[in-house]
């Protein structure tokens, strides 16, 4: 067996080990976050409590941990693992290691509809901003889809159109917010992304989509490695391209969509944790997109906890914190791989 | 070839005559430096309270889209946070009340004064005395001085009898909410000011540091923990009442919300530092007043 990446070989196989370690790191990353607030808790009694042993936390501290804290971790961990893995699919999918999650105006798109729920002055359609941001996303997704014609054909003319919807919601987003001064700092503060307002009822309707979408896209995932090869290659391995990626798109899109309506948007997640899972296994293949979701889900985690320790008992934008961190530690990964492959 | 020439010419006679035109229309304020401007357009709907209030209102010729008080302000589409100088040039104004805040103010002022048109800058106060500051020095860019100065005498006795009314010896503690994410505001903002004058304890101070605009954002958690006895709420507009806060996870346990001391407060009003002070301050002084 030869040693992980030790001569600098991209190794193409899975192993099992890694995912069980991502796993148990996601655990440890829960357990971390929940232990930590601005009110402390004592770390037994948050175990008691947690497996339904007597001598747990009562009234409001009990409140605390299962309704503030638990959500929050547990939605910032299905967040994070949605945006991990669509980012990872669409870098396959378009052959680009740039392509993050909010490729094909997703981002835009959601950020459109969340103006327009909160620009919309009524009390009612405030209280709709997940649902506007949600289908503003994906019909984003979708214009881009009709607009570029042939399905796949070609990816770049995809990911083209997809710039262009982008810029155009962008444009009709900063009319609304121009002419809602009032709107300026809710969007702001949207588009920065929050776990702010984690409750079990969000986390219940966001890992219910996730759920279905990252089930999609990790079934696939064998044969989404059959699109690092050329069309040709693919066909003859048995794999339809252009219905793998229709597939995979609309798959990373709910995952998206879904992550967006629930938490703004957080960026970097989707570009940063492929890559770092990638450049520390040494592994390109998609078979590890069930690693790169549960490396995701731990990332995010430990943003939120420093997102609410940091200033507290104040709150920093989450997605200062994804970017703050990230960006850093994505370089010394590219620099180690690069210094591995020369 | 010779009547392109003279077309052209004609055409550059017809900007130099306008230019002309242009410049002594706007030079005849400067010329006559005594009197008072005429053609007032607010772009700040503090200043436009203010205006009306000092007796400055028949000289208001337009103000902006948000200034929707009082109702006999003559409210146009003109923007205060993006201003256009050529839709302020179309009323053919004598002075423009800008906030400082708006967009690209400093320029927008450039431009205007190279027009010749006055420009009253008017910054965001950063506690009540400046407030009066600010209406006593509108009073005189408008040549109401003596009114303003009565305006602020008699908000001064007003709010001070409100003050009076509501103080209580027992320290309250509050809560300021902005959005339903919690962001609030600490001490250190006009409005932190007005409930300090209470004597009020707010709960946001702790976090002052997080935001050197004294507008931070608070966790629920931390916001459960200390406690506060009063919640005003100034997003009512956007859904938020006592209702909506006993479904959040926890808050159930808030002195302020198991007390039904949930307050919503009205439009405008708060965010507004002209002569309606009074009615925030005496709002607030009867909000106190119910609290046991």
């Amino acid at each position: 067996m030869k040693k992980l990446g030790s001569e600098g070989v991209i190794s193409p196989i899975w192993n099992w080990k890694i995912t069980a370690v991502s796993f148990s790191l996601l655990i440890f990353v829960v357990f971390l976050a929940i232990s930590f607030g601005p009110v402390p808790l004592e770390f037994q009694k948050i175990i008691r409590t947690l497996f339904g042993l007597p001598g747990g936390l009562t009234g409001q501290e009990r409140t605390l941990l299962i309704d503030l804290r638990l959500p929050r971790a547990l939605l910032a961990a299905i967040v994070g693992a949605a945006l991990a893995t669509s980012g990872a699919v669409y870098q396959t999918v378009f052959r680009n290691p740039l392509a993050d999650p909010y490729l094909l105006g997703a981002a835009a798109g959601a950020g459109l509809g969340a103006t327009i729920a909160i620009t919309s002055a009524g009390a009612d359609l405030y209280s709709l901003l997940p649902i506007f941001s949600f289908f503003g996303a994906i019909l984003a997704v979708l214009v881009s889809f009709f607009i570029s014609g042939k399905f796949f054909a070609e990816p770049n003319s995809l990911l083209l159109s997809g710039i262009a919807v982008g810029s155009f919601a962008t444009a009709v987003q900063t009319y609304l917010q121009q002419r809602n001064s009032s709107s300026l700092r809710p969007v702001y503060s949207w588009i920065l992304g929050e776990l702010t307002v984690a409750n079990w009822q969000k986390v219940i309707w966001s890992s219910t989509y996730i759920f279905i979408a990252l089930t999609i896209l990790i079934t696939v995932s064998k044969q989404l490695d059959g699109l690092m090869l050329t069309d040709e290659e693919s066909y003859s391995l048995g794999i339809n391209p252009n219905r793998l990626r229709v597939i995979a798109v609309i798959a990373a899109t709910l995952a998206t969509a879904t992550a967006v309506s629930a938490s703004g948007l957080i960026g970097f997640v989707g570009i940063v944790v492929p890559h770092l899972v990638r450049g520390i296994t040494h592994r390109v293949t998609n078979r590890g997109l069930l690693t790169i979701a549960l490396v995701g889900a731990s990332f995010l985690v430990l943003a939120d906890l420093g997102a609410r320790t940091l200033l507290s008992p104040a709150e920093l934008p989450i997605g200062v914190i994804t970017a703050f961190v990230g960006a850093p530690f994505f370089l010394v990964v590219l620099r180690k791989k690069r210094l591995v492959s020369q | 070839m010779f009547t392109m020439f003279r077309k052209k010419s004609s055409s550059v006679f017809r900007i130099f005559a306008i230019t002309i035109a242009l410049s002594v229309v706007g030079l005849t304020p400067t010329s006559a430096a005594n009197t008072n401007p005429q053609r007032i357009i607010s772009l700040s709907p503090s200043a436009t309270e203010t205006l009306f209030a000092i007796g400055a209102g028949p000289q208001v010729i337009a103000v902006d889209d948000l200034s929707n008080f009082p109702a006999s302000a003559p409210i146009s589409k003109l923007s205060a946070f993006s201003p256009n100088v050529e839709a302020l040039l179309n009323y053919k104004p004598d002075l423009i009340i800008l906030n400082a805040d708006a967009t690209k103010a400093l320029e927008v002022k450039a431009a205007l004064e190279k027009l010749k048109i006055k420009v009253f800058l008017e910054k965001a106060p950063k506690d009540l005395s400046q407030a009066y500051v600010e209406i006593t020095a509108l009073g005189r860019a408008t040549g109401n001085l003596a009114n303003a100065q009565t305006v602020v005498t008699t908000m001064k006795s007003k709010i001070r009898a409100a003050i009076k009314s509501g103080r209580k010896a027992k320290k309250i503690s509050f809560f300021h909410e902005l959005d339903n994410t919690l962001y609030t505001a600490t001490s250190d903002t006009f409005i932190g000011k007005v409930y300090k004058d209470f004597n009020l304890i707010n709960i946001a101070d702790p976090a002052a540091s997080a935001d050197s605009a004294g507008y931070p954002q608070l966790q629920s958690e931390y916001l459960i923990k200390s406690n506060p006895r009063i919640i005003f709420l100034s997003d009512a507009q956007y859904g938020e009442s006592l209702a909506t806060l006993m479904k959040r996870p926890g808050w159930n346990g808030i002195a302020a919300v198991s007390k039904k001391s949930v307050i919503a407060l009205p439009e405008d009003i708060p965010s507004r530092w002209g002569p309606r002070l009074v009615e925030f301050y005496e709002f607030i002084a009867a909000a106190i007043g119910k609290i046991k």
